[in-house]
């Protein structure tokens, strides 16, 4: 389904745990992007990571440290720390994707469908991410039941307002 | 103080982003025209040159700046064989290994002469000649170091390149030519291959300046105007008549050498300077070809022909008939050898096989050259000279060949010769035997070329069958192995499975009740690897007949090597749930294990080890759970000493407790052991960090499971092992800072949902953690505010109404249910909320660094903003921060901006207004 | 101050009908006068008999004198000045005036033992009686005229050889003489100097095993002493064409480079003559060898079995 060389960047905020992860995602797309989750072996992928693509500012942490976990006011604190349009988080296992004052958070869920801090009732999901200009349309894909579901979440920059 | 009043529920849905059914979505369509072609660009720099891997060939040779100039065309068409010679000759010099002692024989007085003895100017260099060089034989031999030997070979090779330099060219050549004299003594046959590469240095040196003067003569007139600029491909009648004569001088002085062997050694160094004088300077290699035949000496010989090869590829053309002669006339030589009587010369019969093995490198060298780039026509032509064909067609005809012939020709004929005639070659090989070498390298060699390339089925399959006859009649493993080696992979790519039984039997018949030596164990490994990288199930290679078997034979690094591989394509799907497959892999894990040498390696990628860990985390026992705790608890025992492993088996043991859980009966008691083998294993991981974290998600897991009284005891060995890190000894700077506080931040984060107990306090878990910070005087402001952030956010989070998650769906009561409406329960974090927030305000002004204490404050100022009401109280607290943030960053700071946009929100206007007015 | 003479050829090679040309190089601080710059050609064959050659009786010992084939001199400026620094003063000279026959036999440039044809120039600044002459003189070489030179070709025949045992005069170790041996091949007798003398050989058996084969190339120089012709045979130059014990029934090429100065065309004038021979000589492995090492390689021995072949050189265009 991957195929290498298809993907421009790939974003993923952690627990990869062991270097084969590392290695089969550097085989999909050599510019990749990694924080530090708690069970990640490596320990040179950074808490946090910020890059830029196209218009877009991209925040990048796994979320095990955000207090309580998945909180909106939180990753808006964290987002505004960052200064970045869109932040992607992880940890919590479960796709979300919410637009507050500051931004875009996102959280992909997670592809293999582990149990998380919160529950075991998982659904594999990841993003696929298509930034064209101001615009962005994030594909949702998730397992539900033995099914692949695909989502649409589209939006728009907005000109960050100016006081 | 108040908390600030949430409704996660109703934040979620307003926030949330719509989210769609899509239709077209990246991956539904073959090509997506969304995502582009990512273009990887390699900027690998091409121009990066080596010069290490230089050849040093001109590096020697200091010329006049023009003349180096105008010969760098002719250089570079000689610079590929150039290459490859330098690598052959290095080659040489490895593979025969010289012992420290040399002892000279009389030929050899330059070597042991002083500088002296070649000074006298003689003005007939012939009679000199006639000196007979046996006149020192007297004086005995005389031994002296290989290391003397070696530099006193660059002396002269300095004293040639000086004289020349100072236009004494007549001592150049005498020097040359005593040089090559040297050649003449074989008597030490170990030294001789390194004596001639050094010998070669110099004749190449001696032959690229006289090319060079004549190219010069004939440009240039003598007062230095130039007189024309030879093509390339000049022609004799390019060269003007002062040119000429003096390359005329230079053969004729050659020609005055009286030993036949300096004689052939110089004019081969000189040999393209043939060009100036004739158009067809090949001739003169067809009769180097035919003197050499009077030199008797085989090891003589045959490196002179090796040197014949050298130098005639220098010429622009030249035919391969010649390099065919040659091997057919070192053929004679060591058929002369292996058949030579046990009489005299000493020389030839105690070192029969040692000669032949340095004459090896000649055949092998003169093969390849032949070889090179001849046509197909060529290479039947070639066969035929040898012996080996009836004629063009019928090439491979019933003869025997020299198996050492035999071996560097099948070496290097073009692969589609080797497929075609392979049968053909088969026979030869089986009529080939004698023992200047093994034929059972041949047929390997046979195999390892026929696996090239593709072959028609029949061809492979009566190759086969008949070297799988052959060798059914050799008792020896070792034989049996190096051939059927090269064979495995023709027999897995042919689906020839009757043969792959015939040879693993055949493999297990010859090593039953053997011990397998060191050569045996490395043909076993090859062979066991091609069987792993062929197959795709590792069920399949195990159904193989004696596969075990043999793999048990082996020890050692080659067993490990072969067991790595064995587990990485284990661990290459998804899960391994076959029992017998899991006791294999369980008994391969332990006996890589066993080996000391290789689990003792303690580099960052300890292979073994990982493959190990990635076998266990693997291992899937499906709906027998019981089983598979019982085979954690069995690795714990097996693999003691794998610190990695540890944290695999409290990661398996955690994945198998909510297994269970999912499971739709509730396992309690199996859940208990999971955690309670957790536990248990917990404690000797070495790694605190590690540990810290492990002890929170078994926490987690614990209450995942309902089990509130485990939690609490993980929670609390979780704090006492963050306690404990300061016992470490005084290696502070490793203990990973960053690590620890997201520990904590994550332990805040789950105590979201630990239902507090009463008796201890609801705040006792965020007290402990408060009193570690505090009394660590390590702990920089700027981690105790990230904690202090951490507490106060908890704390505000706790006194919600609906907490924003609970433990397994809700059944284990949170602080919500646990304390609603329970007026104590608030007030006891609100004063502790109070204690925290004064803490924090403090921190952040001890912050010795501006710019760290401006995003603090900002950082405090967010965590405030978002859990308190705005009270005046906390209003000014804020107002504060934010002086204090505008005072350390620049006022266009984001950060700032954004929480001044913040506080707009939240705070009324008139307090913050007049302070945020950029 | 210095003179020196510089020919125009590098190889200082000229034939009787061309002009010797080159320059006369003068360095000197201070101008020079001079009663004239002349120039000298010398030619002659010298002749001189050594001592040790069989046959030879001791009051023969000595040198005959030279015969002169060639005398010219000329003046190539006359008195005056020469200035100071480096002056240069080509001149041109025939060896041989064109149309007049006065060279009737070309005697071409030999070194030998004790026959030598030789051409000298020399230069002579004369500077009266007061001052020493300044002089230079350099040895050229004389090849004989292309046109000269006979149409015919060097004939291509060789003449085919064998030896064994039995064609051996001398004696030989016991077991060569029983066991045997033969050794057979061919060779070009007639040779032009500027051609290698080509042939073959081959040993074809060989009970003792072969030490080494070697070409030797002779040269026989006759003077005519009186009434007697006094003959020397002596080696120019040994040419090994087989080390050690070689396959036999293998075929070896002999291919001999003749040396320059020291072979000139064969002759046979009145009062001396040139000839040459070959002789391949067989040296079997004995122990003795080591006993006598410093033997005369032309004389037998009872380890080395030898056959000789007349040599005639000639000039060919």
């Amino acid at each position: 389904m991957l195929v290498p060389g298809k993907i421009q960047h790939i974003i993923c905020p952690g627990n990869l745990c062991i270097k084969e992860v590392h290695d089969y995602l550097k085989t999909l797309c050599p510019d990749l992007h990694i924080t530090r989750g708690e069970y990640d072996e490596e320990m040179r992928y950074p808490e946090t990571k910020t890059l830029t693509i196209g218009q877009f500012k991209l925040g990048l942490c796994h979320g095990h440290q955000v207090i309580p976990w998945g909180d909106l006011d939180s990753l808006a604190m964290l987002q505004r720390q960052l200064d970045v349009d869109i932040l992607v988080t992880g940890h919590t296992h479960q796709f979300t994707a919410y637009k507050h004052e500051g931004g875009v958070v996102i959280n992909p869920g997670s592809a293999t469908g582990a149990y998380s801090s919160i529950t075991y009732d998982v659904n594999p999901s990841f993003v696929l991410m298509d930034i064209d200009g101001l615009r962005v349309v994030v594909y949702v894909y998730e397992l539900i039941d033995g099914e692949v579901k695909v989502d649409k979440i589209d939006f728009k920059k907005t000109t960050t307002a100016s006081h | 103080m108040e908390f600030r009043p949430r409704n996660y529920i109703a934040e979620r849905q307003s926030h949330a982003l719509p989210r769609l059914r899509a239709q077209n979505h990246p991956l539904s369509a073959p090509s997506s025209p969304l995502l582009s072609q990512v273009d990887v660009v390699d900027h690998g720099n091409n121009d990066f040159f080596d010069p290490l891997r230089r050849s040093d060939n001109n590096a020697t040779v200091s010329k006049d700046d023009f003349q180096d100039h105008e010969n760098i065309s002719s250089e570079t068409s000689t610079q590929l064989p150039t290459k490859e010679w330098m690598s052959f000759k290095r080659f040489l010099m490895q593979r025969f290994p010289v012992s420290k002692m040399v002892s000279i024989s009389s030929i050899s007085n330059v070597i042991v002469k002083g500088a002296k003895a070649y000074d006298k100017s003689s003005t007939s260099m012939h009679l000199e000649e006639l000196e007979d060089p046996e006149k020192y034989a007297e004086e005995g031999v005389k031994v002296i170091t290989r290391q003397e030997y070696v530099s006193r070979l660059h002396e002269l090779k300095d004293e040639i390149n000086r004289s020349w330099r100072a236009n004494d060219r007549v001592t150049s050549l005498k020097l040359s030519i005593k040089v090559a004299r040297l050649l003449m003594d074989t008597s030490i046959l170990q030294f001789y291959p390194t004596l001639f590469v050094l010998a070669m240095d110099i004749m190449d040196m001696l032959g690229d300046m006289v090319w060079e003067r004549i190219i010069w003569k004939a440009e240039f007139a003598e007062d230095g105007t130039r007189l024309c600029s030879l093509p390339d491909n000049f022609q004799a009648s390019d060269i003007c008549s002062d040119a000429k004569e003096t390359c005329n001088n230079w053969f004729c002085k050659i020609g005055s050498i009286r030993e036949l062997l300096p004689r052939i050694y110089l004019e081969l160094a000189l040999l393209p300077c043939w060009r100036f004088l004739v158009d067809k300077p090949e001739d003169c290699v067809q009769r180097l070809v035919m003197m050499t035949r009077g030199l008797a000496d085989p090891l003589a010989s045959a490196y002179c022909r090796l040197y014949m090869a050298h130098c005639a590829q220098k010429l622009p053309s030249h035919d391969i008939g010649y390099l065919v002669k040659c091997v057919n006339d070192i053929k004679i030589l060591v058929m002369r050898i292996i058949s030579a009587k046990e009489t005299t010369q000493g020389n030839i019969t105690n070192n029969r096989r040692l000669l032949v093995t340095l004459m090896e490198p000649t055949i092998e060298y003169i093969m390849k050259c032949i070889f090179k780039d001849a046509s197909q026509r060529q290479v039947g032509n070639v066969l035929v000279e040898l012996g080996l064909g009836m004629n063009q067609v019928e090439l491979f005809g019933s003869f025997s060949c020299l198996s050492i012939v035999l071996h560097h020709l099948l070496k290097e004929l073009p692969a589609e010769v080797v497929t075609s005639s392979a049968v053909e070659i088969l026979h030869t090989i089986e009529c080939s035997n004698d023992y200047s070498f093994d034929q059972c390298l041949n047929y390997r060699l046979l195999g390892f070329r026929l696996s090239e390339r593709k072959s028609r089925r029949d061809i492979v399959h009566a190759v086969v069958d008949k070297v799988t006859q052959v060798m059914s009649e050799r008792n020896s493993l070792d034989e049996y192995l190096k051939v059927v080696d090269a064979y495995v992979d023709i027999v897995l790519q042919n689906q020839m499975d009757n043969h792959l039984n015939t040879i693993l039997g055949g493999i297990s018949k010859r090593a039953y009740n053997k011990v397998v030596t060191e050569d045996e164990l490395a043909s076993l490994q090859s062979i066991l690897v091609k069987l792993l990288t062929h197959f795709k199930v590792l069920e399949d290679v195990f159904a193989l007949n004696h596969f075990l078997e043999i793999l048990d034979i082996m020890y050692g690094s080659s067993r490990s090597i072969v067991n790595m591989h064995i587990l990485n394509m284990a661990t290459r799907d998804s899960s391994i749930s076959d029992p017998t497959s899991i006791q294999l892999l369980f008994e391969i894990s332990q006996a890589l294990h066993d080996d000391g040498d290789f689990l003792n390696t303690k580099d960052d990628d300890n292979q073994p080890a990982r493959l190990i860990s990635r076998f266990v985390h693997m291992v899937d026992y499906g709906t027998e759970m019981e089983r598979h705790l019982a085979f954690l608890v069995e690795c714990r025992g097996a693999f003691s000493s794998l610190n990695e492993l540890k944290e695999t088996l409290v990661h398996s043991s955690n994945c198998l407790a909510i297994k269970a859980l999912k499971d739709a009966k509730k396992h309690l008691s199996f859940v208990k052991s999971c955690i309670a083998f957790s536990e248990v294993t917990l404690p000797s991981i070495s790694a605190w960090v590690k540990q810290l974290y492990l002890y929170l998600e078994t926490a987690e897991v614990a209450l995942l499971c309902g089990l509130v009284s485990h939690s609490d005891g993980l929670i609390d060995s979780a704090i006492n092992c963050l306690l404990s890190l300061d016992l470490m000894d005084g290696s502070r700077t490793s203990i990973d800072i960053e690590g620890i506080l997201s520990a904590i931040q994550k332990l805040c984060s789950h105590l979201v949902m630990v239902p507090g107990n009463s008796e201890q306090g609801v705040t006792y878990f965020p007290n402990n953690i408060l009193s570690f910070v505090n009394s660590r005087s390590w702990m920089t402001p700027r981690m105790r505010t990230r904690v202090f952030c951490t507490i106060l956010t908890l704390t505000a989070t706790l006194s919600q109404n609906k907490l924003p998650y609970h433990a397994d769906h809700g059944e284990i009561p949170g602080n919500d249910l646990l304390f609603f409406g329970d007026s104590s329960y608030l007030r006891e974090l609100v004063s502790f909320a109070e204690y925290v927030l004064q803490n924090l305000v403090d921190t952040v002004q001890q912050e010795p660094s501006q710019a760290a204490r401006g995003s603090m404050a900002l950082e405090a100022c967010n965590c405030i903003a978002s859990s308190f009401m705005l009270s005046n109280e906390i209003s000014q607290v804020c107002s504060k921060l934010i002086e204090t943030a505008r005072l350390c960053l620049s006022t266009s700071d984001k950060y700032l901006q954004s929480t001044i946009t913040l506080l707009d929100i939240n705070l009324p206007k008139p307090m913050v207004s007049p302070s945020i007015t950029v | 101050m210095s003179i020196e003479l510089k020919l125009s050829r590098a190889s200082r090679i000229y034939h009787p009908s061309e002009p010797l040309e080159g320059k006369i190089i003068v360095k000197s601080s201070s101008s020079i006068s001079h009663y004239g710059v002349r120039l000298t050609v010398n030619g002659s064959v010298n002749l001189q008999i050594r001592g040790g050659s069989a046959g030879i009786i001791e009051s023969l010992y000595g040198v005959v004198k030279p015969i002169s084939i060639l005398n010219k001199s000329t003046e190539v400026r006359p008195s005056g000045k020469i200035g100071s620094g480096t002056t240069e003063i080509p001149f041109s000279m025939f060896l041989r005036q064109p149309g007049k026959d006065n060279l009737e036999r070309c005697f071409e440039t030999f070194h030998g033992a004790n026959i030598s044809a030789q051409y000298l120039v020399t230069v002579d600044i004369i500077r009266g009686y007061l001052h020493k002459t300044l002089s230079a003189t350099v040895e050229f070489i004389v090849e004989s005229d292309k046109a000269d030179l006979l149409e015919r070709p060097v004939s291509p025949e060789m003449v085919i050889f064998y030896i064994t045992q039995d064609t051996q005069r001398h004696p030989l170790l016991l077991e060569l003489k029983s066991g045997g041996f033969r050794v057979t091949g061919k060779m070009s007798t007639q040779c032009s100097l500027s051609d290698p003398i080509t042939g073959e050989l081959t040993v074809e058996a060989s009970a003792v095993p072969i030490y080494s084969i070697d070409i030797h190339l002779l040269r026989v120089e006759s003077i005519l002493l009186g009434e007697k012709i006094v003959t020397e045979t002596s080696l120019i130059q040994s040419t090994q064409i087989a080390d050690g014990d070689v396959c036999h029934n293998m075929t070896l090429p002999i291919y001999i480079i003749l040396p320059r100065l020291l072979t000139c065309p064969t002759i046979l004038a009145g009062p001396f003559s040139i000839e040459f021979k070959v002789s391949v000589v067989i040296s079997f492995q004995s122990q003795l060898y080591k006993l006598h090492p410093k033997s005369d390689p032309t004389t037998p021995t009872l380890w080395t079995a030898m056959e000789s072949l007349p040599l005639e050189l000639v000039r060919t265009r």
